[in-house]
């Protein structure tokens, strides 16, 4: 199918932008990149037909630090979150689910917020953006709010966003001494393809080299980015080894709730589960290790 | 329709104003506005990357941008890349590197590779496949692109031109001129510009654009059509049902013509065409499209073989007797005694094998283009066809036009594999339309419509079993197989018999059943994809060697060796095998691979593994009976002598077949290969070639052409021998000139040469064609599939890493050995065979269509459907053994389609080296190895294995 016919906003301020969305509601949609939202056109499941470009808006771009706190606008695209030192430097494991997203002609266009907003179970940001405590500010015509990254979702395509109401920037606080994280995925093939199962995870250490904390997200496994307190709190205070982290991953296997579809069975995507937390939490640990050196 | 908008696009320098509407992409912008059709339409979804741009400097896949969105900003494509009439390095490493082949994907990667070398100028062969991930190419040709990008800067300032680049890529010494060297493809230059066109790149004045409206459900009685809504909505220009159409069947078979170009009384899968609709734009025929009023009354369906032929399964061709049970084509095949050579064996066994059902999956859309002309008596299409006369032949009869009425025109195209080489819906809609209207049609299918249009592999069903005597002697093989057809023949009646045929053109097998039986399914139908019915049961038979040699203790090479086919051997089919260097392939295979040293001794989920396969050159008989030659070409010598034009209706596809016919042109004329000009396939332009299937132009083509470039040799030596006053024996042509081959110094250019014979007797013109050799094949019943003039060989050794614990396999290197005979162009053919290994890694590992509700292909798109990308394609290296087919022009035989049949059972049996798990079901996943490797008596991974990065995950 192609695109319908559309009616096109180009807002030039946020709060007209809200004004727009909150009169309009589910008949307008918020265009950004584009990347997930014309093809769901294509497939006719996007309902909207009144669209609100976001280009002009300028506070809702850049990638910038203030006062100790990483700020990604949402209309940071992929590719720059991918290349950006200042995101390479305090959360890799954010960049590498970056760069995981399609292929450079997706990545330049995609945008953050997009990867947030279409709420996509396997979309690959909010994993790494969950275990690293990312909040994430929502403007509305007349309110500002912030959130942790994992209340943002509450189902397939879903979020407690309200009409009018936009994603605007993720707060990235800095993270703790001696902590690393990781962001491990599954796809069918090594080039551009959705993720079949992905964990995210943040492992504290101590001073002693114990765990101290831990945080672990999974991915495509869940209506919702899935965020294992249980499996966390088996590591705490633990002495980090193989055997711990096996059993962390059991857990988040266990937690898992997957689906079967094309590109995997439930079966398969549990045991995935099990094998990704376990090599996430190796990899943070390792990079743990080297921060605390 | 939503109100136009301006919008300000710099489009490769240049500013352009336009008025578009709200939902009109960049890509519509470029191709429909602004006339750029360099930018290719391959999925609109953003998954293929052939739309892909610099917006801004940025790569970006214009179908997912709107236009309105890409307001203000600088766009390059890649018909800006060319400077002041020099093309980019880039363009120029492409060309010379052989980096394209049906040219469709060229543009994007183009630009993808721009974009990474204008920020980092020597990339790695990492950065790049990252850079190029997203342009798919299923001609894969990504080994060549690495190299294109990796050396772009060689060709700084440094002018294009015709001669080979490397010429280390011959593998083979042979003392031509042209052939054998690996000059640039001759369509190359046009498709690394954007100028090359494809159909669906035509714009004509007046056009309308077509879209076909598809049955909902898989099986039903189509009550009734009622399309007044859809006529009424503005831009409709027609509509029109089956009632619209004739009352015709058509086919690939003459035996079997079971389509109707629209449905009159019942629908046979999801998608099958009810009715179809022109109007001023797309987006208007596809709203129309969905007010068509449909009345069907549901039939129960069945979406396997078992189903089809159980009793009380509905029948989907109630209309003919013949297919009881749904049966469509029954083969019955016994050669030697199957029963005897069992008993003989000293061990058999027996194992059952399930295909996939993989999509060919082109790049290019299937498209067509219909005018009538001449006060309405004369149709010309455009189509994006492999086989125009197959097509021209189909509407002649459909319609009740003569032939000679008819003008079929066959642009450049974007990949076909087989599934472009039949007449389709669009061809016969897109021409009805044209004629209902009065105004040229333009159709195009969707990425989803040619899911469902499909003609894709057949799934088959396959029990195999092979006896042996202790030293691997092969005794017999008994063979059955059910194809699952879907719900129309398409070309699977040669389908059936080719997955028996095959199996015994490559080893010596004495004693043969095959029992074929292809069955119908409410599921799109399946038809011809590369290699022709005989990966699936070249897979079982690969696999289920390797099983027998590791029971009797014997290196899978040396069963190999044991059984190989020899030259001059008429197989127990009655197939006249003639060069045969199969051996060869073997044992190169094993020494260049270091087979030695790795069978058996790489540690824990490492493997190696060999397979083997081979094809036909070309098939011995037409698909209808016919008594016309199979290849002719015409070539006239231009009045003052410096260039010749070649007509020949054979159809480049991607394969390389313009080039290496412009080659025989060139060598068999003794010009440069610069000479020679292809003149476009066009039905009224050149006469009649049967297509490209069955790979059978370099053979046939390249035999007509020769012939062909004879004749005017002998007219020109004719005119040189009276002007040198010498005998013409003593004369050779070569390099342009004709001269004594005593006395090289005494001679004439070969532009004199052809100016006076102008002058004397006006046009100088060559004519030839081909017929295969009459006597081919058996006196039985289907004796006549797999006939050919000669026969491929090849043997692959491939290396996997298998991650024990996600099952995902890396194919790391391909070893690959090929007996084509003479190489025409070593570059094309690498090309050629490089394509085919990562085409049979992708259906081996990763391809298979998924049968949803209802009938429905659950994946018909380009992400959930995935073909191997640039990250995917192993370490390949490629060699020619020496070989020469006496049968084919300058020894030459076919490439193409053999080259894929040894690569399933090859990646099979590495993984089972490497982890001891046996997959014999298609596509092997990683969640069968899993299975696999959680069977009793499959050891546990080694806990080494334990941090080692997740399968799939970039690096």
């Amino acid at each position: 199918m192609g695109i319908p016919d559309l009616t096109y906003q180009r807002p030039a301020s946020l709060a007209e932008a809200c004004a727009l969305g909150r009169r309009l509601g589910s008949a307008a949609a918020y265009l950004a990149g584009g990347t997930e939202l014309i093809p769901d056109f294509q497939r006719g499941v996007e309902p909207a037909r009144t669209l609100i470009a976001l280009d002009a808006i300028g506070e809702l771009r850049g990638i910038s630090v203030r006062d100790g706190v990483l700020r990604i606008g949402a209309l940071a695209t992929v590719a720059e979150v991918a290349d950006s030192t200042l995101v390479r430097a305090r959360l890799p494991a954010f960049a590498d689910a970056a760069r995981a997203i399609g292929s450079p002609p997706i990545r330049s266009l995609a945008t953050v917020g997009g990867n947030f907003c279409r709420a996509v179970p396997c979309a690959d940001l909010p994993p790494a953006a969950i275990v690293a405590g990312v909040r994430l500010r929502l403007v509305g015509l007349e309110s500002e709010r912030e959130l942790d990254a994992v209340g943002f979702f509450i189902g397939p395509r879903q979020t407690v966003l309200e009409p009018g109401e936009l994603l605007a920037e993720l707060l990235v606080p800095a993270q703790p001494p001696r902590s690393g994280a990781s962001y491990q995925r599954f796809a069918r093939r090594a080039g551009a393809a959705l993720a079949v199962a992905a964990v995210a995870a943040r492992v504290v250490l101590d001073a002693d080299g114990r765990i101290a904390g831990a945080r672990i997200a999974l991915g495509a496994v869940a209506p919702v980015p899935l965020l294992v307190p249980r499996a966390a709190s088996l590591l705490e205070g633990e002495a980090p080894s193989e055997a711990l982290f096996a059993r962390a991953a059991a857990e988040c296997a266990e937690r898992a709730l997957p689906v079967s579809d094309v590109r995997g069975s439930d079966t398969f995507r549990r045991e995935l589960v099990g094998v990704l937390a376990r090599r996430a939490l190796a990899e943070a640990h390792r990079r743990a290790a080297e921060a605390g050196r | 329709m939503s109100a136009e908008r301006i919008v300000r696009l710099t489009v490769n320098g240049e500013s352009h104003t336009l008025a578009v509407t709200a939902n009109t992409t960049l890509l519509a912008a470029l191709r429909h506005h602004l006339d750029l059709t360099g930018t290719k339409r391959g999925c609109g979804t953003g998954d293929c990357g052939a739309c892909t741009v610099l917006l801004d400097g940025a790569p970006a896949a214009a179908c997912l941008v709107l236009a309105a969105a890409a307001d203000g900003k600088r766009i390059t494509t890649v018909e800006g890349l060319a400077q002041g009439g020099d093309l980019h390095p880039l363009q120029k490493a492409f060309v010379k590197h052989g980096a394209l082949q049906c040219g469709f994907c060229t543009s994007g990667a183009l630009m993808s590779a721009k974009a990474l070398v204008d920020r980092n100028p020597q990339p790695s062969r990492a950065e790049i496949r990252e850079a190029l991930a997203g342009n798919l190419c299923r001609c894969a040709t990504y080994e060549r692109m690495l190299r294109a990008v990796e050396g772009w800067k060689a060709f700084e300032g440094v002018p294009l031109d015709a001669r080979a680049f490397d010429e280390h890529e011959r593998d083979q010494r042979r003392d031509h001129a042209v052939v054998g060297h690996g000059v640039p493809r001759y369509d190359a230059p046009d498709k690394v510009t954007g100028r090359a066109r494809y159909t669906a790149d035509f714009r004509l004045p007046g056009m309308l654009f077509g879209k076909i409206l598809g049955s909902p459900v898989a099986h039903g009685i189509l009550r009734r059509v009622n399309a007044a809504r859809a006529r009424a909505v503005p831009g409709v220009v027609a509509v029109i049902t089956g009632a619209d159409v004739p009352d015709g069947w058509y086919g690939v078979s003459p035996a079997r013509e079971d389509e109707q170009i629209l449905a009159k009384d019942r629908v046979r899968y999801v998608g099958d065409e009810i009715a179809a609709v022109a109007a001023v734009d797309e987006e208007t025929a596809e709203r129309a499209l969905a007010l068509i009023e449909v009345e069907i009354e549901e039939l129960p369906a069945v979406f396997d073989p078992d189903a089809a032929m159980a009793d009380g399964a509905p029948l989907i061709h109630p209309e003919h007797p013949r297919y009881a049970r749904n049966v469509n084509t029954k083969v019955d095949w016994h050669f030697g005694d199957v029963a005897k050579g069992l008993a003989e064996a000293d061990h058999v066994r027996r194992e059952r094998f399930v295909g996939n059902r993989p999509y060919q999956t082109p790049m290019e859309p299937h498209a067509a283009l219909a005018r009538w002309e001449h006060h309405g008596e004369r149709l010309t299409i455009w189509s994006a066809t492999q086989t125009p006369h197959y097509l021209h032949r189909s509407l002649s009869r459909l319609l009740g036009v003569p032939m000679g009425n008819i003008r079929v025109i066959r642009p450049a195209v974007g990949g076909g594999f087989g599934c472009k080489a039949e007449a389709t819906p669009l061809d016969f809609c897109a021409a009805i339309l044209a004629r209902v209207t009065g105004r040229p049609v333009m159709m195009e299918y969707s990425r989803e419509e040619m899911f469902r249009h499909f003609r894709g592999r057949h799934k088959q069903y396959i029990e195999l079993a092979i006896g042996v005597k202790r030293d691997g002697t092969i005794t017999a093989v008994d063979q059955k197989v059910v194809l699952d057809g879907g719900a129309y023949t398409s070309y699977g009646v040669i389908t059936a018999y080719y997955a028996g045929a095959m199996l015994p053109t490559l080893y010596k097998i004495p004693n043969y059943r095959y029992d074929g039986t292809r069955v119908y399914t409410n599921l799109p139908a399946s038809g011809a994809f590369r290699g022709h019915g005989v990966p699936q049961p070249r897979f079982a038979f690969e696999s289920l060697l390797d099983m027998i040699a590791e029971d009797l203790g014997l290196d899978p090479f040396e069963v190999r060796l044991k059984n190989a086919m020899e030259p001059n051997t008429r197989t127990c089919n009655a197939l006249d095998i003639s060069s045969c260097e199969f051996t060869q392939t073997l044992l190169e295979a094993r020494d260049a691979s270091g087979w030695r040293d790795k069978k058996g001794k790489l540690p824990r989920g490492k493997g190696i593994g060999v397979g083997c396969g081979g094809f036909v050159s070309g098939a011995g008989f037409p698909i209808y009976r016919s008594d016309f030659p199979h290849s002719n070409a015409v070539i006239r010598v231009h009045e003052d002598g410096t260039a010749v034009s070649l007509h020949i209706a054979a159809s480049e596809i991607g394969q390389g077949s313009d080039t290496v016919l412009v080659q025989i042109a060139a060598e068999a004329l003794g010009v440069p290969y610069e000479w020679v000009w292809l003149v476009e396939c066009d039905t009224v332009l050149s006469p009649l070639d049967l297509g490209s299937y069955s790979s059978r132009v370099t053979l046939m083509g390249g035999h007509a052409v020769r012939a062909a470039a004879e004749q005017v040799v002998a007219q020109l030596r004719a005119v040189a021998a009276e002007e040198l006053g010498c005998e013409v024996a003593s004369l050779v042509v070569r390099d342009g000139r004709i001269f004594e081959g005593a006395r090289p110094e005494r001679g004439l250019e070969w532009a004199q040469a052809a100016r006076l014979a102008f002058a004397r007797k006006g046009p100088v013109v060559g004519t030839g064609s081909y017929r295969p050799p009459r006597n081919l094949g058996g006196d039985f019943k289907g004796g006549t599939v797999g006939t050919s003039p000669a026969y491929s060989f090849s043997t692959a050794v491939a290396e996997v890493s298998v991650d024990l614990e996600t099952g995902y396999v890396t194919v790391e290197r391909v070893t690959d050995f090929s007996d084509a005979g003479t190489v025409i162009n070593p570059v094309t053919f690498h090309g050629q065979v490089e394509g085919a290994i990562v085409m049979g890694l992708g259906e081996t590992l990763l391809e298979d269509t998924v049968v949803g509700a209802g009938g429905r292909f659950a994946n018909a798109n380009l992400h959930d459907y995935l073909i191997p990308t640039i990250c995917d394609a192993p370490e390949i290296r490629t060699s020619a053994v020496e070989s020469y087919e006496p049968r084919g022009p300058f020894g030459a035989k076919e490439i193409g389609e053999g080259s894929l049949l040894p690569v399933l059972g090859a990646i099979a049996n590495a993984i089972y080296d490497a982890c001891g798990v046996r997959v014999t079901e298609l596509p092997i996943t990683p969640e069968k190895i899993l299975e696999g490797l959680a069977r009793p008596g499959v050891s546990p991974p080694a806990s080494g294995a334990a941090l080692e990065p997740a399968g799939g995950t970039r690096p």
